[in-house]
Protein backbone atom coordinates (compact mmCIF):
# COMPACT_ATOMS: atom_id res chain seq x y z
CA UNK A 1 0.00 0.00 0.00
CA UNK A 2 3.04 2.63 0.98
CA UNK A 3 5.09 3.65 -1.59
CA UNK A 4 8.65 4.08 -0.89
CA UNK A 5 9.73 6.83 -2.40
CA UNK A 6 13.63 5.60 -1.92
CA UNK A 7 14.85 2.03 -1.56
CA UNK A 8 13.27 -0.18 -0.02
CA UNK A 9 15.93 -1.31 2.36
CA UNK A 10 16.63 1.87 3.36
CA UNK A 11 15.09 1.35 7.03
CA UNK A 12 16.98 3.70 9.17
CA UNK A 13 20.08 3.25 6.38
CA UNK A 14 21.20 5.36 4.76
CA UNK A 15 20.92 4.48 0.68
CA UNK A 16 22.54 6.71 -1.34
CA UNK A 17 22.40 10.14 -0.23
CA UNK A 18 18.56 9.38 1.34
CA UNK A 19 17.40 8.29 4.36
CA UNK A 20 14.42 6.94 5.04
CA UNK A 21 13.26 6.07 8.28
CA UNK A 22 10.18 3.50 9.05
CA UNK A 23 8.85 4.31 12.21
CA UNK A 24 5.27 4.24 14.15
CA UNK A 25 5.30 7.43 16.03
CA UNK A 26 1.86 7.36 17.29
CA UNK A 27 0.02 10.66 17.31
CA UNK A 28 -2.46 12.59 19.78
CA UNK A 29 -0.99 10.51 22.26
CA UNK A 30 -0.73 13.20 24.66
CA UNK A 31 -4.44 13.70 24.89
CA UNK A 32 -4.43 9.45 26.08
CA UNK A 33 -1.84 9.80 28.86
CA UNK A 34 -3.75 12.94 30.50
CA UNK A 35 -7.28 10.97 30.33
CA UNK A 36 -5.24 8.42 32.63
CA UNK A 37 -4.04 10.92 34.90
CA UNK A 38 -8.25 11.64 34.64
CA UNK A 39 -8.88 8.57 35.35
CA UNK A 40 -6.60 8.44 38.09
CA UNK A 41 -7.79 11.47 39.70
CA UNK A 42 -11.35 10.43 40.24
CA UNK A 43 -11.28 6.99 41.04
CA UNK A 44 -14.30 7.46 43.41
CA UNK A 45 -16.46 8.99 40.95
CA UNK A 46 -18.07 7.66 37.93
CA UNK A 47 -17.32 9.92 34.40
CA UNK A 48 -19.90 9.85 31.87
CA UNK A 49 -19.20 11.53 28.25
CA UNK A 50 -21.89 12.99 26.62
CA UNK A 51 -21.88 13.39 23.09
CA UNK A 52 -24.32 14.38 20.26
CA UNK A 53 -25.02 17.01 17.02
CA UNK A 54 -25.78 20.13 18.32
CA UNK A 55 -29.36 20.41 19.57
CA UNK A 56 -30.11 16.45 20.48
CA UNK A 57 -31.01 17.50 23.82
CA UNK A 58 -27.65 16.91 26.29
CA UNK A 59 -28.66 19.96 28.49
CA UNK A 60 -32.47 19.58 28.80
CA UNK A 61 -32.01 15.66 29.83
CA UNK A 62 -29.08 16.44 31.92
CA UNK A 63 -31.09 19.28 33.81
CA UNK A 64 -34.23 17.00 33.95
CA UNK A 65 -31.32 13.94 35.29
CA UNK A 66 -30.52 16.06 38.00
CA UNK A 67 -33.66 17.06 39.54
CA UNK A 68 -35.10 13.41 39.35
CA UNK A 69 -32.20 12.22 40.77
CA UNK A 70 -31.46 14.71 43.42
CA UNK A 71 -32.06 12.39 46.63
CA UNK A 72 -30.13 9.19 45.42
CA UNK A 73 -26.86 10.79 43.72
CA UNK A 74 -24.49 13.51 44.29
CA UNK A 75 -24.12 15.28 40.47
CA UNK A 76 -21.63 17.73 39.03
CA UNK A 77 -21.88 18.72 35.18
CA UNK A 78 -18.51 20.41 33.31
CA UNK A 79 -19.84 22.19 30.05
CA UNK A 80 -18.39 22.00 26.83
CA UNK A 81 -19.47 24.97 24.93
CA UNK A 82 -17.13 26.68 21.60
CA UNK A 83 -19.05 30.27 22.92
CA UNK A 84 -21.09 30.71 25.92
CA UNK A 85 -21.87 29.87 28.96
CA UNK A 86 -25.51 29.25 28.82
CA UNK A 87 -25.48 25.44 29.41
CA UNK A 88 -23.84 25.83 32.90
CA UNK A 89 -26.16 28.61 33.55
CA UNK A 90 -29.35 26.51 32.93
CA UNK A 91 -27.65 23.46 34.87
CA UNK A 92 -27.00 25.91 37.72
CA UNK A 93 -30.70 27.05 37.61
CA UNK A 94 -31.80 23.97 38.83
CA UNK A 95 -29.59 23.36 41.34
CA UNK A 96 -26.65 21.30 39.86
CA UNK A 97 -22.84 22.00 40.52
CA UNK A 98 -21.78 23.09 36.76
CA UNK A 99 -18.53 24.71 35.29
CA UNK A 100 -18.47 25.31 32.06
CA UNK A 101 -15.58 25.17 29.62
CA UNK A 102 -15.49 27.40 26.76
CA UNK A 103 -13.37 25.99 24.25
CA UNK A 104 -12.93 29.08 22.21
CA UNK A 105 -14.12 27.96 19.11
CA UNK A 106 -13.25 24.57 19.06
CA UNK A 107 -15.32 21.78 18.05
CA UNK A 108 -14.63 18.94 20.66
CA UNK A 109 -13.06 18.91 24.15
CA UNK A 110 -10.04 17.67 25.01
CA UNK A 111 -8.59 15.79 28.04
CA UNK A 112 -6.36 18.82 28.96
CA UNK A 113 -9.10 21.00 29.60
CA UNK A 114 -10.59 18.83 31.84
CA UNK A 115 -7.78 18.45 33.69
CA UNK A 116 -7.59 22.25 34.12
CA UNK A 117 -11.25 22.37 34.81
CA UNK A 118 -11.02 19.98 38.04
CA UNK A 119 -8.81 22.51 39.94
CA UNK A 120 -12.00 25.25 39.52
CA UNK A 121 -14.63 23.05 40.17
CA UNK A 122 -15.66 21.63 43.75
CA UNK A 123 -16.37 17.57 43.34
CA UNK A 124 -16.45 16.78 46.49
CA UNK A 125 -18.54 13.85 47.15
CA UNK A 126 -19.89 13.68 43.66
CA UNK A 127 -20.56 10.39 42.73
CA UNK A 128 -21.63 11.18 39.24
CA UNK A 129 -19.82 13.43 36.92
CA UNK A 130 -21.24 14.33 33.03
CA UNK A 131 -18.89 16.04 30.66
CA UNK A 132 -21.42 17.29 28.25
CA UNK A 133 -19.11 17.79 25.22
CA UNK A 134 -19.38 20.31 22.46
CA UNK A 135 -22.27 19.36 19.28
CA UNK A 136 -20.41 17.56 17.25
CA UNK A 137 -20.15 13.82 15.74
CA UNK A 138 -16.94 13.52 14.62
CA UNK A 139 -14.17 15.16 16.66
CA UNK A 140 -15.23 14.37 20.18
CA UNK A 141 -14.86 10.31 19.04
CA UNK A 142 -11.05 10.90 19.20
CA UNK A 143 -10.44 12.47 22.31
CA UNK A 144 -10.71 10.01 25.55
CA UNK A 145 -11.55 12.18 28.13
CA UNK A 146 -10.86 9.92 30.88
CA UNK A 147 -14.68 8.88 31.20
CA UNK A 148 -16.08 5.52 32.73
CA UNK A 149 -18.90 5.55 30.00
CA UNK A 150 -19.52 7.72 26.87
CA UNK A 151 -22.98 7.88 26.08
CA UNK A 152 -24.73 9.49 22.62
CA UNK A 153 -27.81 10.99 22.09
CA UNK A 154 -29.25 10.66 18.36
CA UNK A 155 -32.78 12.66 18.07
CA UNK A 156 -35.33 11.27 16.03
CA UNK A 157 -35.01 14.47 14.20
CA UNK A 158 -31.69 14.04 13.13
CA UNK A 159 -32.18 10.95 10.81
CA UNK A 160 -31.61 6.88 11.18
CA UNK A 161 -28.68 6.94 9.31
CA UNK A 162 -26.36 8.53 11.27
CA UNK A 163 -24.54 5.31 12.99
CA UNK A 164 -23.29 4.47 9.71
CA UNK A 165 -22.25 8.12 8.82
CA UNK A 166 -20.04 8.76 12.37
CA UNK A 167 -18.97 5.23 13.14
CA UNK A 168 -16.22 6.05 15.18
CA UNK A 169 -18.67 8.16 17.85
CA UNK A 170 -20.80 4.83 17.64
CA UNK A 171 -18.33 2.41 18.12
CA UNK A 172 -16.46 4.09 20.91
CA UNK A 173 -20.04 4.54 22.79
CA UNK A 174 -21.33 2.02 25.69
CA UNK A 175 -24.85 3.93 25.25
CA UNK A 176 -26.67 5.44 22.25
CA UNK A 177 -30.10 7.36 23.41
CA UNK A 178 -32.32 7.90 20.90
CA UNK A 179 -33.73 11.47 22.13
CA UNK A 180 -36.93 13.26 21.28
CA UNK A 181 -39.09 10.12 21.32
CA UNK A 182 -42.13 12.10 20.94
CA UNK A 183 -41.53 13.41 17.70
CA UNK A 184 -41.46 9.79 16.23
CA UNK A 185 -45.11 10.35 14.98
CA UNK A 186 -44.06 13.18 12.49
CA UNK A 187 -40.55 12.48 11.06
CA UNK A 188 -39.57 9.47 9.33
CA UNK A 189 -37.32 7.75 11.66
CA UNK A 190 -37.25 3.84 12.86
CA UNK A 191 -36.09 2.79 16.42
CA UNK A 192 -35.54 -0.46 14.83
CA UNK A 193 -33.76 0.22 11.97
CA UNK A 194 -31.15 2.88 13.61
CA UNK A 195 -30.67 0.37 16.57
CA UNK A 196 -29.07 -2.53 14.29
CA UNK A 197 -27.27 0.20 12.26
CA UNK A 198 -25.77 1.27 15.52
CA UNK A 199 -25.50 -2.37 16.28
CA UNK A 200 -23.27 -3.51 13.34
CA UNK A 201 -21.16 -0.74 14.01
CA UNK A 202 -21.00 -1.93 17.84
CA UNK A 203 -22.12 -4.76 18.64
CA UNK A 204 -22.33 -4.42 22.42
CA UNK A 205 -23.80 -0.68 22.64
CA UNK A 206 -27.37 -0.57 24.29
CA UNK A 207 -30.05 1.70 23.33
CA UNK A 208 -32.72 3.37 25.18
CA UNK A 209 -34.98 5.65 23.96
CA UNK A 210 -36.29 8.84 25.63
CA UNK A 211 -38.11 12.02 25.59
CA UNK A 212 -37.24 14.57 28.61
CA UNK A 213 -40.21 16.22 26.87
CA UNK A 214 -43.02 13.82 27.74
CA UNK A 215 -40.64 11.93 30.17
CA UNK A 216 -40.46 8.49 28.43
CA UNK A 217 -37.59 6.02 29.01
CA UNK A 218 -35.97 8.54 31.93
CA UNK A 219 -36.48 5.83 34.46
CA UNK A 220 -34.55 3.37 32.23
CA UNK A 221 -32.06 5.83 31.93
CA UNK A 222 -31.32 7.04 35.24
CA UNK A 223 -31.45 3.02 36.19
CA UNK A 224 -28.91 2.53 34.22
CA UNK A 225 -27.12 5.57 35.72
CA UNK A 226 -27.81 4.53 39.22
CA UNK A 227 -26.39 1.21 38.24
CA UNK A 228 -23.20 2.10 37.02
CA UNK A 229 -22.38 4.57 39.33
CA UNK A 230 -22.98 1.24 42.08
CA UNK A 231 -20.74 -0.72 40.02
CA UNK A 232 -18.18 1.71 39.85
CA UNK A 233 -17.56 2.22 43.67
CA UNK A 234 -18.41 -1.34 44.16
CA UNK A 235 -14.74 -2.24 41.89
CA UNK A 236 -13.05 0.61 44.00
CA UNK A 237 -14.11 -1.06 47.07
CA UNK A 238 -12.25 -4.22 45.55
CA UNK A 239 -9.60 -2.75 44.37
CA UNK A 240 -9.53 -1.60 47.92
CA UNK A 241 -9.38 -4.60 49.62
CA UNK A 242 -6.79 -6.72 47.63
CA UNK B 1 -12.34 19.62 12.86
CA UNK B 2 -8.92 19.11 14.35
CA UNK B 3 -6.69 18.74 11.76
CA UNK B 4 -4.88 21.66 12.80
CA UNK B 5 -4.47 20.00 16.38
CA UNK B 6 -2.95 16.84 14.67
CA UNK B 7 -0.19 19.05 12.65
CA UNK B 8 0.66 20.23 15.34
CA UNK B 9 1.08 17.26 17.13
CA UNK B 10 2.80 16.00 13.70
CA UNK B 11 5.51 18.72 14.49
CA UNK B 12 6.27 18.50 18.45
CA UNK B 13 6.15 14.77 18.06
CA UNK B 14 9.13 14.53 15.26
CA UNK B 15 10.69 17.57 17.57
CA UNK B 16 10.46 14.85 20.13
CA UNK B 17 12.21 12.03 18.08
CA UNK B 18 14.66 13.85 15.91
CA UNK B 19 15.64 17.26 17.81
CA UNK B 20 17.35 19.30 15.45
CA UNK B 21 17.03 16.90 12.72
CA UNK B 22 13.69 17.63 12.14
CA UNK B 23 15.44 20.64 9.83
CA UNK B 24 16.76 18.06 7.40
CA UNK B 25 13.37 15.83 6.74
CA UNK B 26 12.20 16.41 3.53
CA UNK B 27 8.83 14.32 3.14
CA UNK B 28 6.68 12.60 5.96
CA UNK B 29 4.32 10.08 5.59
CA UNK B 30 1.30 9.68 7.96
CA UNK B 31 -0.68 6.90 8.03
CA UNK B 32 -4.37 6.95 9.00
CA UNK B 33 -7.18 4.38 9.64
CA UNK B 34 -10.64 5.21 7.80
CA UNK B 35 -11.67 5.62 12.09
CA UNK B 36 -9.48 8.09 12.33
CA UNK B 37 -11.38 10.64 11.22
CA UNK B 38 -8.53 12.35 9.25
CA UNK B 39 -9.06 13.45 5.89
CA UNK B 40 -6.25 13.74 3.41
CA UNK B 41 -7.23 16.93 2.14
CA UNK B 42 -7.92 18.76 5.32
CA UNK B 43 -4.90 17.65 6.97
CA UNK B 44 -2.60 18.15 3.63
CA UNK B 45 -4.42 22.15 3.74
CA UNK B 46 -4.02 22.05 7.32
CA UNK B 47 -0.03 21.16 6.78
CA UNK B 48 0.45 23.89 4.28
CA UNK B 49 -0.99 26.64 6.29
CA UNK B 50 1.61 25.27 8.82
CA UNK B 51 4.67 25.17 6.89
CA UNK B 52 3.91 28.63 5.45
CA UNK B 53 3.79 30.23 8.60
CA UNK B 54 7.19 28.01 9.50
CA UNK B 55 9.66 28.99 7.36
CA UNK B 56 12.62 26.33 8.80
CA UNK B 57 9.70 23.52 7.31
CA UNK B 58 9.22 25.40 3.79
CA UNK B 59 10.14 22.73 2.18
CA UNK B 60 8.70 19.91 3.55
CA UNK B 61 5.96 17.45 2.08
CA UNK B 62 3.20 14.96 3.16
CA UNK B 63 1.98 11.74 2.42
CA UNK B 64 -1.16 10.85 3.89
CA UNK B 65 -2.00 6.75 3.40
CA UNK B 66 -5.11 5.83 4.36
CA UNK B 67 -5.70 2.43 5.92
CA UNK B 68 -9.38 0.23 5.73
CA UNK B 69 -10.90 -1.01 8.33
CA UNK B 70 -10.34 -4.54 9.31
CA UNK B 71 -12.07 -6.30 12.01
CA UNK B 72 -11.62 -9.88 13.92
CA UNK B 73 -14.04 -12.38 13.88
CA UNK B 74 -13.74 -14.48 17.45
CA UNK B 75 -15.97 -17.58 15.54
CA UNK B 76 -13.80 -17.90 11.99
CA UNK B 77 -10.56 -16.93 14.21
CA UNK B 78 -9.36 -14.72 11.16
CA UNK B 79 -9.61 -11.01 10.05
CA UNK B 80 -12.12 -9.90 7.65
CA UNK B 81 -12.65 -6.26 5.74
CA UNK B 82 -14.99 -4.11 6.99
CA UNK B 83 -16.84 -2.60 4.40
CA UNK B 84 -19.29 0.55 4.67
CA UNK B 85 -18.89 0.24 8.53
CA UNK B 86 -20.52 -2.80 8.30
CA UNK B 87 -18.73 -4.75 11.24
CA UNK B 88 -20.42 -8.02 10.90
CA UNK B 89 -18.31 -11.09 9.49
CA UNK B 90 -19.03 -12.76 5.69
CA UNK B 91 -19.67 -15.86 8.22
CA UNK B 92 -22.85 -13.38 10.39
CA UNK B 93 -21.11 -12.85 13.31
CA UNK B 94 -20.86 -9.20 14.30
CA UNK B 95 -17.31 -8.36 15.95
CA UNK B 96 -16.26 -4.55 16.81
CA UNK B 97 -12.52 -5.75 17.90
CA UNK B 98 -10.49 -3.71 15.27
CA UNK B 99 -7.29 -4.79 14.52
CA UNK B 100 -6.88 -1.61 11.73
CA UNK B 101 -8.60 1.20 10.89
CA UNK B 102 -8.47 3.51 14.55
CA UNK B 103 -4.43 4.23 14.29
CA UNK B 104 -2.63 7.77 13.48
CA UNK B 105 0.95 8.03 13.19
CA UNK B 106 3.85 9.08 11.47
CA UNK B 107 4.95 5.58 9.41
CA UNK B 108 7.89 7.28 7.27
CA UNK B 109 10.31 9.91 7.84
CA UNK B 110 12.86 11.11 4.63
CA UNK B 111 15.65 13.05 5.07
CA UNK B 112 17.02 15.54 2.84
CA UNK B 113 20.05 15.01 0.76
CA UNK B 114 23.65 15.54 2.44
CA UNK B 115 25.37 18.16 0.95
N1 LIG C 1 -39.51 17.59 21.29
C1 LIG C 1 -38.48 17.53 22.15
N2 LIG C 1 -37.62 18.55 22.23
C2 LIG C 1 -36.60 18.46 23.10
C3 LIG C 1 -36.42 17.32 23.96
N3 LIG C 1 -35.31 17.51 24.70
C4 LIG C 1 -34.80 18.71 24.34
N4 LIG C 1 -35.58 19.29 23.39
C5 LIG C 1 -35.39 20.60 22.75
O1 LIG C 1 -34.27 20.56 21.88
C6 LIG C 1 -33.59 21.81 21.88
C7 LIG C 1 -32.10 21.63 22.20
O2 LIG C 1 -31.98 21.10 23.50
P1 LIG C 1 -30.63 21.22 24.35
O3 LIG C 1 -30.85 20.45 25.60
O4 LIG C 1 -30.20 22.62 24.45
O5 LIG C 1 -29.64 20.44 23.39
P2 LIG C 1 -28.05 20.28 23.52
O6 LIG C 1 -27.72 18.94 22.96
O7 LIG C 1 -27.61 20.57 24.91
O8 LIG C 1 -27.56 21.44 22.54
P3 LIG C 1 -26.06 22.01 22.34
O9 LIG C 1 -25.43 22.10 23.71
O10 LIG C 1 -26.27 23.33 21.70
O11 LIG C 1 -25.36 21.03 21.45
C8 LIG C 1 -34.30 22.68 22.89
O12 LIG C 1 -35.19 23.52 22.22
C9 LIG C 1 -35.04 21.67 23.75
O13 LIG C 1 -36.20 22.22 24.33
C10 LIG C 1 -37.39 16.26 23.86
O14 LIG C 1 -37.35 15.23 24.55
N5 LIG C 1 -38.39 16.42 22.93
MG1 LIG D 1 -26.12 21.87 25.57
ZN1 LIG E 1 -16.73 -15.02 11.14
Amino acid sequence: MSTNTSSPKSAGNRVGSVQCDNTTLHLLKANDYVANAIRERLKDVCVINVCSSPGSGKTTLMQETGKLLANDLNISVLVGDPETERDAIRMREVGINALQIVTGGMCHIEAQMILQALDHIDITGTDLLFIENVGNLLCPSAFDLGEDYRVTLLATTEGDDKPKKYPRMFLTSELMLVSKSDLLPYVPFSVDAVTKDAREVNPNIEVITISTLKNEGIDEWCDWLKEKVKQKKESRLQAEVK
Amino acid sequence: MHELSIVKDIFDTLEGHYGARVEDVQQIQVTAGLLSNVQPVLIQNAFDAFIAENRGYAEMELEVVVNDIVAYCDVCQQNFPVHYHRFVCPCGRSSSTIVQGNELYISKVIFKQEK
